[in-house]
């Protein structure tokens, strides 16, 4: 919302706050300014001039030499390029020693040969937004009326010492969409009176009201007219047009403008239209048909609908409520009568109205955020009253108001407990000082028995509870009286759950471990997460905002995957990444409750390794996968087996699920080559756990042994088998031979080797194994009979043969 | 023999070894010294022998010259021993010298990534302060997000366009406030209620070097009986302390949010000029950290925390935000970006 200083101060004095302080108490207050804006943006030395007579310049088509009277005293000689210059225009002249926006001086020189004693100005060189200006001022010079006095400052004719607040207003304070509004707060915040008018007195004509109304709709509780006759097609003054300029609304004719002005002031939007287009005399506040259709002043056929508020004549609709005139009842140059509307409408309605044609409009988004009920017949009175003055109109009949009977609003009284006051906010203030503050919001404190009881004016929609009436007094007695003190509160201990503590730790251990943690887009596209055909279809959204974002992820792989492209594009040779997120899952499309979010720690192996003094660049392959995998788990204290995994992605030879008491809890898998090239990654390794899966494999707390009293032996055997035997079910058919014996302290793989020595098809595997019994020392015969058995297992099991 | 000559001889021999023993320079050619002048066969032992043939009082006096030299020999021999030891092992320390410039075995490197980062100092600060942690769904219903927070269906403050729908009543929630409502709920009216919410939030805006589709925010909550706004104000004025140092202050804006009343914008001194006014912050000295606020009355009650009972704040603040300034990051972007190049430089605890 866009201010003038000087408007305000027609009700305000302003005379000690200056604008800057008055920008810095508002934003203290809540009205945050987020720029304080000279209307002047560097005019110096430019005057109101009359064109006395412009003739054709000897040497250039294009040029006029003007003689201008400036108010120096003498007539100034001006080249000017401007196609409306002609004698008889008022206009801004820049003199020389004048300076224009941007730093621009304006001296005496020559212009073909013809000497120019300064400049003829056009709204631009003078700094004014021409985009708001009428059509035919955005061009050529400014022309001024006529009666603007010759030789005076251009600065003060046009309002340039105006200094405009630009203020982010939160939703709630509707009621400072209004110099009105913003009046009473600006008395509030200084602690002043202000001028500003609770009612305005307006010339009403003889006789009857020309114009019946009908409400017809519940969504219209209040609709006032006012019919006026013999309006002079006249410009808007200077002032009126500068103080909506300095407020960002466009300046278009005066009748327009007038509604705008008393909009800007009340924050009531009003509309004007051709009072004889209405058939019957008779205005019908109704709800669309569906199926109507209207023609909008800016000549588009728009489609109504039930929930849109028209306002029409028994025969048609002439308008949509809130948010655009019909073209029907356009006030053009033959219009005779015109009526002025001032009414309240249902913010809900207007906004979608508005939304779903597209449109938004200053009118409109006052109605949306509400306006005062009693705002409308004041709002109404100043209107008439200034195209009465201003456009030489007279009145017919008084204004005619109607008003939905159950709309009738008595003032809120909210209650309030000063003591209750003070233990909400924490700090020490006065009930006198409390008074003032309502006194200067202009609510008044009906009863001083407890609880107060506090009449809030209906000007104010946001201040309905006692906690509201809190906010005023905080933020008028100023936020920064509020102290720091402690909450008084049982003692609660701060410490992260099971899940959160082991994530973090999960995090740590990773990058340790040489993982860089990234966090990538939950929303990704069908295409990226098609290779890995998953069971599940992603949840779309209904109004996605790309392509490539438009559905919620079933998997991380391909989030990690667009994170390996893009470093892999940006010189980053290769690199391995984790990710802590979510996945999302549902069975039930379209969705109609929330989906299951899974949460995973996604790991991916892309490229090669840096590679160092001491181990050469390789790629990553799936046992830097697993070792990574096998401390986390370690350090969980989870068991995992692993078991060749059938998801169709990875490669089959080179994958495996993670199973957990039986329950799959994870993955990890080289990319099977198909779904690395269609994510566009050479060759990576994937792995991912579940977290909740992971989080219900946990033991308990660590039980501690003491230490062994007897030494243990450890024994070394080298056996042969087929090569595509694995290494993992060898452990386990020796590891369950000697279950029994409760004597297998340890055991494990050291050597792995084929070539020379072992025959084609063969593999010799090297396994430790550690023995320990708590009672006594192990005879050198027991331990014998102990590999016996478990090289006899191997046997058995896997046609393991001891190499000799 | 007289005892003048054997003295002499034992002089000379003496003086041979002690000159044969200067002439040696490795350690392994002291043993064959050792043996010569000092073994069993030696020449002194030789020459000690020739006691015998002395009289009787002229015995101990050459025994004792004997010893002398023995002495003398053998701690002239422990004496070169050591030098030598000494300077063979200096020089094969010499010889071992390695660069120790070259980079070290252990390479690993990897980074916490700088949200997560500032996450995880903000928990630990609230942690301290005996704040737990929640987490809650990210896809959230119009219900929670919206509406039991205060935001009926056509509240101004509520935006359609800036919301990622998943159906008319399921979207992906744009901050993480509907976990009060959740948390208060699951706490089925026990107090007190001290938690922080982290987790990602979702918004219908354009990804520019300011805004992303999707983000962080830390959500805090504390309700119980006789909670006033300076408890607020104190709280986080400890937080930010604890986060950007002693000498930070807060400062309150009164703000607007539908679901705390009385509201605030909580600013910190700038980061980066401490409050002189810079670039950063737009020369206020001051820049916005915080949305905050006394829980909203019609929030505790539909809660099911009577309102006229119990109080209580909350407080929202963006980790990106956070993690932009203290690291001086000015895209956005570059956070879901990922790029190991700019994520390596995280890797510094
Ligand atoms: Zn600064």
């Amino acid at each position: 919302m866009k201010v003038s200083y000087q408007w305000l101060s027609d009700y305000v004095n302003l005379a000690d706050v200056s604008p800057q302080a008055l920008a810095d108490k508002l934003t203290s207050a809540g009205l945050a300014v987020d720029a304080v804006e000279p209307r002047n943006k560097g005019v110096s030395g430019v005057v109101v001039g009359e064109i006395v007579s412009a003739e054709q310049h000897p040497n250039a088509d294009r040029l006029r030499v003007c003689m201008v009277d400036a108010g120096t005293g003498e007539q100034l000689q001006i080249v000017c390029g401007a196609p409306n210059a002609r004698a008889g225009l008022r206009v801004p002249v820049a003199l020389p020693g004048a300076t224009l926006p941007g730093g621009v001086q304006i001296r005496r020189t020559k212009l073909r040969g013809v000497e120019s004693n300064g400049m003829l100005c056009s709204a631009a060189e003078i700094g004014l937004e021409t985009r708001l200006l009428p059509s035919g001022q955005t061009t050529g010079l400014f022309v001024l009326p006529t009666e603007t006095p010759i030789g005076e400052d251009i600065v003060k004719v046009l309002c340039l010492d105006d200094v405009v607040l630009d203020i982010d207003l939160t939703p709630n304070r509707s009621d400072c969409f209004s110099i009105r509004g913003l009046v009473h707060e600006v008395a509030a915040i200084l602690r002043c009176t202000h001028s500003f008018p609770e009612s305005v007195e307006a010339p009403t004509g003889t006789g009857e009201a020309p114009i019946a109304i009908d409400l017809a709709t519940e969504l219209c509780p209040r609709y006032e007219t006012q019919v006026l006759d013999g309006i002079q097609q006249v410009a808007s003054p200077l002032w009126m047009q500068m103080r909506l300029v300095a407020m960002g609304i466009r300046t278009i004719d005066l009748v327009v403008d007038v509604t705008n002005y008393v909009m800007l002031e009340w924050g009531q939007p009003l509309h004007a239209f051709d009072a004889d287009s209405i058939a019957q005399s008779r205005i019908v506040v109704r709800q669309a048909r569906d199926g109507e259709a209207l023609v909008t002043l800016d000549g588009q056929q728009r489609m109504l609908t039930r929930d849109m508020i028209v306002i029409s004549d028994p025969e048609k609709a002439i308008g949509l409520a809130g948010v655009m005139g019909g073209e029907n009842s356009e006030i053009t140059s033959s219009t005779r009568r015109i009526a002025i509307e001032s009414a309240r409408f249902d913010g809900s309605s207007v906004r979608r109205t508005g939304q779903r044609l597209g449109l938004r409009s200053e009118a409109q988004q006052r109605f949306e955020k509400g306006i005062d009920p009693a705002a409308v017949t004041p709002a109404l009175a100043r209107a008439t009253a200034l195209l009465v003055e201003l456009a030489g109109a007279t009145p017919i009949g008084p204004a005619v108001a109607v008003q939905q009977k159950e709309s009738a609003t008595g003032l809120r009284q909210v209650p309030f407990v000063p003591e209750r006051c003070r233990e909400a906010l924490g700090f020490a203030i006065s009930n006198d000082e409390i008074e003032n503050i309502f006194h200067a919001l202009g609510f008044a404190v009906r009863s001083q028995d407890t609880p107060w009881l506090v009449e809030v004016p209906s000007r104010r929609p946001d201040v309905t509870l006692t906690a509201d009436l809190y906010e005023e007094i905080a933020r008028l007695h100023g936020y920064d009286n509020i102290p720091s003190t402690t909450t008084v509160l049982p003692v609660t201990p701060g410490m992260r759950d099971r899940r959160q503590a082991m994530l973090a730790r999960a995090r740590v251990l990773l990058v340790d471990m040489g993982l860089y943690e990234v966090r990538t887009y939950a929303l990704t596209s069908p295409d990226a997460l098609a290779p890995l055909a998953a069971s599940y279809q992603p949840i779309p959204l209904l109004l996605p905002m790309s392509d490539e974002r438009r559905v919620l992820r079933t998997h991380l792989l391909p989030s990690l995957t667009e994170v390996a492209v893009h470093n892999l594009a940006h010189q980053v040779p290769g690199g391995a990444i984790f990710e802590i997120g979510k996945s999302y899952l549902t069975t039930n499309l379209p969705l109609r409750e929330q989906p299951r979010e899974r949460e995973v720690i996604a790991m991916l192996w892309f490229g090669e390794s840096e590679g160092t003094l001491y181990e050469k660049t390789r790629r990553y392959d799936f046992y830097d996968a697993k070792g990574v995998l096998d401390r986390l788990l370690a350090v969980f204290g989870t068991d995992v087996s692993y078991v060749r995994s059938s998801m169709p992605w990875l490669h089959p030879g080179r994958s495996a699920d993670i199973v957990a008491d039986g329950e799959t809890i994870g993955v990890i898998g080289e990319l099977h080559p198909d779904t690395a090239a269609q994510f566009g990654v050479a060759r990576a390794v994937y792995a991912e756990l579940d977290v909740a899966l992971l989080l219900a494999t946990y033991q308990g707390e660590i039980q501690a042994k003491g230490l062994p009293k007897f030494p243990g032996s450890r024994r070394d055997i080298a056996i042969v088998v087929d090569r595509a035997t694995l290494v993992g079910d060898l452990l386990t058919t020796a590891r369950h031979s000697l279950e029994a014996s409760g004597l297998l302290q340890g055991i494990g793989v050291f050597d792995v080797y084929a070539g020379e020595g072992v025959p084609d098809g063969k593999k010799s595997v090297a396994i430790s194994m550690f023995f320990q019994d708590a009672e006594r020392t192990l005879t050198d015969d027991e331990i014998e009979q102990l590999v016996k058995t478990a090289t006899e297992a191997l046997r058995v099991d896997h046609d393991a043969r001891l190499r000799s | 023999m007289d005892m003048e000559a054997l003295i002499v001889q034992l002089g000379r021999l003496q003086e041979t070894a002690l000159s044969e023993l200067r002439e040696i320079s490795a350690t392994r050619d002291l043993a064959h010294w050792r043996v010569q002048y000092l073994g069993k066969k030696s020449e002194l032992n030789a020459l000690s022998k020739q006691m015998g043939s002395l009289g009787q009082e002229e015995r101990p006096l050459f025994g004792e010259r004997v010893n002398e030299v023995r002495k003398a020999l053998e701690e002239a021999y422990a004496q070169r021993q050591t030098a030598l030891a000494a300077a063979e092992q200096a020089l094969r320390l010499a010889q071992e010298t390695i660069d120790i410039t070259l980079p070290g075995r252990a390479v690993c490197k990897g980074a916490i990534h700088p949200i997560s980062r500032v996450i995880q100092e903000i928990e630990d600060i609230f942690l301290g302060m005996g704040f737990s942690i929640v987490d809650g769904p990210e896809v959230e219903t119009d219900h929670y997000n919206f509406e039991l927070l205060n935001l009926p269906k056509d509240h101004p403050a509520r935006d359609m366009q800036d919301t990622f729908y998943l159906s008319d009543e399921l979207l992906l929630r744009t901050h993480t406030s509907p976990m009060q409502v959740r948390t208060m709920e699951r706490m089925e009216g026990h107090i007190p209620i001290k938690v922080i919410v982290p987790g990602r939030v979702y918004r219908r805006d354009e990804d520019d070097a300011t805004h992303s589709h999707q983000f962080t925010q830390i959500e805090g909550l504390v309700v119980g009986e006789g909670i006033r706004m300076s408890d607020l104000k104190g709280t986080l004025e400890a937080f930010a302390k604890a986060l950007f140092g002693p000498e930070q202050r807060v400062r309150l804006r009164p703000s607007y949010f539908p679901f705390t009343e009385p509201s605030a914008e909580v600013d910190l001194l700038c980061v980066h000029c401490h409050g002189e006014g810079c670039r950063v912050c737009k020369g206020t000295g001051w820049i916005e950290i915080l949305g905050a606020g006394m829980v909203h009355p019609r929030v505790l009650d539909m809660s099911g925390y009577d309102s006229n009972r119990y109080s209580g704040f909350a407080f929202g603040m963006g980790p990106e935000r956070i993690a932009m300034l203290r690291y001086g990051i000015s895209d956005i972007r570059l956070l879901y970006q990922n790029d190991l190049r700019f994520l390596a430089q995280f890797a510094r605890a």
